[in-house]
């Protein structure tokens, strides 16, 4: 479903050149669910947004179905995410000015589908909002609004989700809440979950981990120092 | 879904939000002003044309010496325009003892076709208006003319070979002007007894006058037709032409509502930029979600588009509205200080307000809105990242190009517009240098101040660049309002001065010289102010530098219309000093004691029309005497001034052994014109020309041209406001921002309020100071340029901006964010996260 082969991602700064990541090659099959984990600034999300087909790398391809992602434009790209992709994020990213309902409509909107009210009620219903699909963000709380997010992630039935630390913003109950959803909608559409996350338990959650330090997929258990010649 | 339903989708949803509300009210306000302005300026500038069509008793006048082609009038007739006639003749007239050299006119039944006639049953006392002209068979006379022929209402007069009796006395007429060839008292009679005369002969001066009014539109078509027909003889002329002393004030009048509108535009542009900013920075995170969601660059283009659009039609279809509505209650407001009826408003001004919002909506919205379109869908994972990179040449362009192109559009005129336009532009890239200064200047000045200072200017500073453009945007609104302001003032303080109070109303011309001394002690015992005495002697050129002066004139030929030529024969005057109001613009005055070789001034139109310059050797021709003189001097003169003036002027010593005449002129209160009858009887040689109707005429037209600009002003003022409203909601979320996080640390209400206070003065002061500089520059330029009036450096500007800066965004800023500190600070938070 994706595949990655030698990835990379340098940045300009102030300072010079960075290196977030460098050299990933990876594989995840349709249907699997990967965590990818590391320390804060190990290059997680980038990796995230590139597999997503939200950034672009500097180095590597990137294949999402059957897609090269990597040699498509930004009008492509947005068709691609517009046929597989969903997404959680850990700030919600609910647009403000939309009652739950209508954020969940606004994917199938977007495409121009038809019935986007009636799909949304029942996801909206399927995550436990029913009674509340006209509320607007500000007044649900993190939890509700994360489910939201989660329902609108699934209304555009997609074969891809990526969560950029969904339970980052939540407590233990309701970030539990939360995760319990996810892979139950998951199961029952058959979607390929990437995930990332520093939360340990949650990781476990899924099929296998990949584990990120400076930038490079690494082993767990072994000390940064000893991954070559990376700098974060 | 289509694009057009999401679009409204969206929209809906974002009103719902409270997110449309600024850029719609400024669009709508844009429009709005503009309609407005526009609506209420051509009903005004109709009215005032109407007005001033009454000095000619029509809108459009043919004057000839000969009978024109009745196939001219035929056609005016045919496309539906109104016509009369006219016939003047210099006569004598006769009572049964008196007689006296008058100026006849005759009318027919439809005489006047503008202004009113107005008569009355007793010399110098108030009149009424009446309909048309004497019944045939019946004279009307001027007032001075009973004294001076010793008649009273009713009694018989002839006109060459008939009688008819002075039924009534005529008091006003509308076209009866001011200049002395118009000077015979006037005997009004209908143009059907003309024939019963016997007066109207071969070789006769006659001045025949033909009248047309009718639609602006018609009158162009005719005119256009009729002037290739017209003979030699013969000119056409229109309200600004014809009517002598008010063209001007016309015309300057309405360059300044000109200049209103295009201010106008400008600063509803300013506005709509802001909110439209304001709106697509709102919008970043949307279109990057909907990015996310599959939502592809040109689909977000294409509903932003659409949403651009149905913005544009509402907010157009809107602020027409309105425009309408507040023109007709500013109208019924103002109806009773206005006193001619306003002429109902016509769809040009409402179709320039619709095009204005759609034009401004494209040049100064589109580009922000144009930014969405680059958003990169990672920001919903990294909000660092800013602003998307379009080119800020491309928006600039787009505003630079939309009013330049307004601009030119309203003001048809591409040198006006190029030098407002460059002069804006050059203004603003300076200022917003000085701007810049001013807020590093204030942040060293501010660290060693207390904490609301320190944290207000530190504040500044750190929006360095939005400030350093907001400074400029207050600045902005304010210049304009200031110049709208001193060229105001400026016009009608010159308006005033040009015909003050009590300028002279009446000319006494035809002075015996050995009345001279009588009527001037018959003046002072009365308290009757009066200029001096002139002499008057009639007199021509005859040579130019040893050329004949009338083959010159032939040889130069091309003079404009009406141009005075060097040969005609003209009034001249001698005089020890410069008349008041008489400036030398080449050559040099005499001195009082002068007794030298004769010398000549010339008033400047006549010289430079007729390529005369100082030293050029004149040879005049003065009651059979040639007589050399060398030209002395050009000067100009006021002909708006109700004053006696002269296109030639002799030195002392050059005539005063010829034989002349006296004019002067003076000021007679209403209620003391009944001087002039004994004025009348006492020196009965003399003529009296009253133009006390026709000052009172001019003085009433400048009240409305002031009332006009007034009024306009006032609405620019209501669109400056909304500038700077949309300004400070413009930064709105940044400062709610800071200062809520502020108050979580425990900043208390006063200091907050304080530091946001000090921010917005200090931003007035700077914006102030900016705007005086920028209007001094400005109006200099206008008035010296434009409006050619005298410039003075204004010091109460250099007051006036700063305050104005300070209390206006001072009051502006605080009200506007008084929310934050009422708002609990999670809340605010909450909201911009």
């Amino acid at each position: 479903m994706i595949k990655a082969k030698d990835l990379g991602k340098t940045v300009t700064t102030s300072e010079g050149q960075l290196t977030i990541l460098k050299g990933i090659d990876l594989e995840i099959k349709e249907s699997e669910s990967v965590a990818i984990v590391g320390a804060s600034g190990s290059g997680k999300t980038t990796l995230l947004s590139l597999l997503a087909g939200l950034d672009t790398p500097t180095t590597g391809q990137i294949f999402l179905g059957d897609y090269e992602i990597t040699a498509l434009d930004e009008e492509e790209r947005a068709k691609v995410r517009s046929e597989l992709v969903g997404f959680v994020f850990q700030s919600f990213q609910l647009l403000a000015s939309l009652s739950a309902i209508e954020n969940v409509m606004l994917p199938s909107e977007l495409r121009g589908d038809s019935g986007a009210g009636d799909k949304a009620q029942e996801l909206l219903e399927r995550v436990g909002l029913g009674h509340r699909i006209n509320h607007y963000p500000r007044q649900l709380s993190g939890g509700e609004q994360q489910r939201v997010a989660i329902a609108r992630a699934f209304a555009s039935s997609v074969d891809l989700l990526f969560a950029d630390e969904p339970t980052g913003n939540l407590d233990t109950a309701t970030g539990q809440h939360v995760i319990d959803l996810t892979f139950e909608l998951n199961r029952e559409f058959g979607t390929t979950l990437v995930l990332v996350t520093h939360d340990q338990r949650l990781a476990e959650r899924c099929d296998r981990a990949i584990h990120l330090a400076s930038g490079e997929i690494t082993i767990p258990g072994m000390p940064p120092e000893v991954v070559s010649g990376t700098v974060v | 879904m289509n694009i057009v339903g999401l679009a409204l989708k969206l929209l809906w949803r974002d009103w719902r939000a409270g997110e449309l509300t600024l850029l719609l009210a400024s669009l709508v306000i844009a429009v709005g002003t503009v309609t407005t302005v526009t609506l209420f300026v051509d009903r005004l500038q109709q009215a005032l044309v109407a007005e001033s069509a009454t000095f000619l008793a029509a809108d459009r006048v043919i004057r000839s010496g000969d009978p024109i082609d009745p196939e001219i009038i035929e056609y005016a007739e045919s496309l539906g325009l109104q016509t009369s006639e006219t016939l003047g003749f210099m006569s004598m007239v006769f009572s049964e003892d008196r007689a006296r050299f008058s100026s006849v006119k005759a009318v027919d039944g439809d005489y006047p076709l503008r202004g009113r006639l107005i008569a009355g049953d007793e010399p110098f006392m108030r009149g009424y208006p009446v309909a048309a002209g004497p019944p045939p068979g019946e004279l009307w006379l001027e007032s001075r003319l009973f004294p001076s022929l010793d008649v009273l209402p009713g009694e018989l007069i002839d006109v060459g070979v008939a009688s008819f009796p002075a039924t009534r006395v005529l008091i006003k007429e509308p076209d009866r002007g001011g200049g002395i060839s118009n000077a015979g008292p006037r005997v009004l009679m209908n143009l059907a007894d003309v024939p019963a005369t016997e007066v109207v002969q071969p070789g006769s001066r006659l001045s025949y006058r033909y009248l047309f009014a009718g639609d602006w539109e018609t009158l162009e078509v005719f005119s256009t037709w009729a002037a290739p027909k017209l003979g030699p003889e013969a000119r056409m002329f229109g309200v600004k032409e014809g009517a002598e002393g008010i063209g001007e004030a016309l015309d300057r009048g309405e360059k300044f509502l000109l200049l209103g509108s295009l201010l106008g535009v400008v600063l509803a542009g300013v506005a709509i930029a802001l909110a439209a900013q304001r709106y697509s920075l709102r919008h970043y995170d949307h279109v990057a979600i909907m990015k996310t969601l599959g939502a592809t660059p040109r689909r977000i283009d294409a509903v932003f588009i659409a949403i651009f659009v149905i913005l544009g039609i509402v907010s157009a279809l809107a602020g027409a509205l309105i425009g309408l509505g507040m023109q007709a209650g500013v109208a019924a407001i103002l109806s009773p200080y206005i006193p001619i009826e306003l002429p109902p408003p016509t769809m040009r001004p409402v179709l320039l307000g619709l095009v204005t919002g759609f034009i401004c909506l494209l040049s100064f919205a589109l580009p922000p809105l144009l930014k969405l379109r680059a958003i990169e869908p990672l920001r919903v994972i990294r909000r660092d990242l800013g602003d998307p990179g379009i080119s800020g040449s491309l928006t600039y362009g787009f505003a630079l190009a939309g009013t330049l192109g307004l601009m030119w559009w309203y003001s048809q005129d591409l040198l006006l517009t190029l030098m407002i336009f460059s002069g804006a532009v050059v203004s603003l890239v300076l200022l917003s240098g000085v701007a810049f200064l001013m807020l590093r200047s204030g942040r060293a000045v501010g660290m060693q101040a207390g904490s609301a200072w320190r944290l207000a200017l530190a504040g500044m500073q750190r929006r360095g660049r939005e400030n350093t453009l907001q400074i400029l945007v207050f600045g902005l609104a304010i210049m304009l309002l200031l110049i709208l302001y001193l060229v105001r003032t400026a016009l009608i303080t010159e308006w005033q001065a040009q015909i003050p109070e009590d300028a002279p109303n009446h000319f006494a011309i035809n002075v015996a010289p050995e009345d001279v001394a009588p009527i001037r002690s018959l003046f002072d015992d009365h308290g009757v102010e009066s200029q001096p005495l002139y002499p008057m002697i009639r007199g021509r050129i005859i040579t130019v530098n040893g050329e004949s002066a009338s083959e010159r004139d032939r040889r130069i030929g091309e003079r404009g219309e009406d141009a005075p030529g060097s040969s005609s024969g003209r009034n001249l005057t001698w005089s020890k000093v410069l008349p008041d109001d008489n400036q030398v613009v080449a050559g040099e005055w005499w001195p009082e004691n002068y007794s030298g070789p004769p010398l000549v001034s010339l008033e400047k139109d006549l010289a430079y029309r007729n390529r005369l310059k100082v030293g050029d050797e004149l040879v005049f021709s003065i009651q059979g005497i040639e007589i050399a003189t060398r030209v002395a001097n050009i000067r100009s003169v006021a002909w708006d001034n109700m004053q006696p003036n002269f296109y030639m002027i002799f030195a002392p010593g050059s005539l005063e052994e010829f034989p002349s005449t006296f004019m002067t002129s003076f000021y007679l209160p209403k209620d003391r014109k009944r001087f002039l009858n004994k004025l009348l009887r006492d020196f009965p040689t003399m003529t009296v020309i009253e133009i006390d109707a026709l000052i009172e005429q001019v003085q009433r037209i400048i009240g409305q041209v002031t009332l006009a600009i007034e009024l306009v002003l006032v609405l620019i003022m209501a669109s400056g406001a909304l500038v700077l409203l949309a300004s400070v909601q413009a930064s709105m979320d940044e400062r709610m921002k800071q200062h809520a996080i502020l108050r979580t640390l425990g900043a208390g209400r006063k200091l907050v309020l304080g530091s946001l206070l000090i921010e917005f003065c200090t931003l007035g002061l700077f914006a102030g100071l900016l705007a005086t500089i920028g209007s001094e520059v400005t109006v200099f330029i206008l008035e010296t340029q434009l409006f050619e009036l005298e410039y003075a450096v204004n010091p109460q500007l250099w007051v006036l901006g700063p305050v104005v800066g300070i209390v206006l965004i001072g009051a502006v800023g605080i009200l506007a964010t008084r929310r934050i500190v009422e708002t609990p600070p999670a809340k605010v938070l909450g909201e911009l996260a």
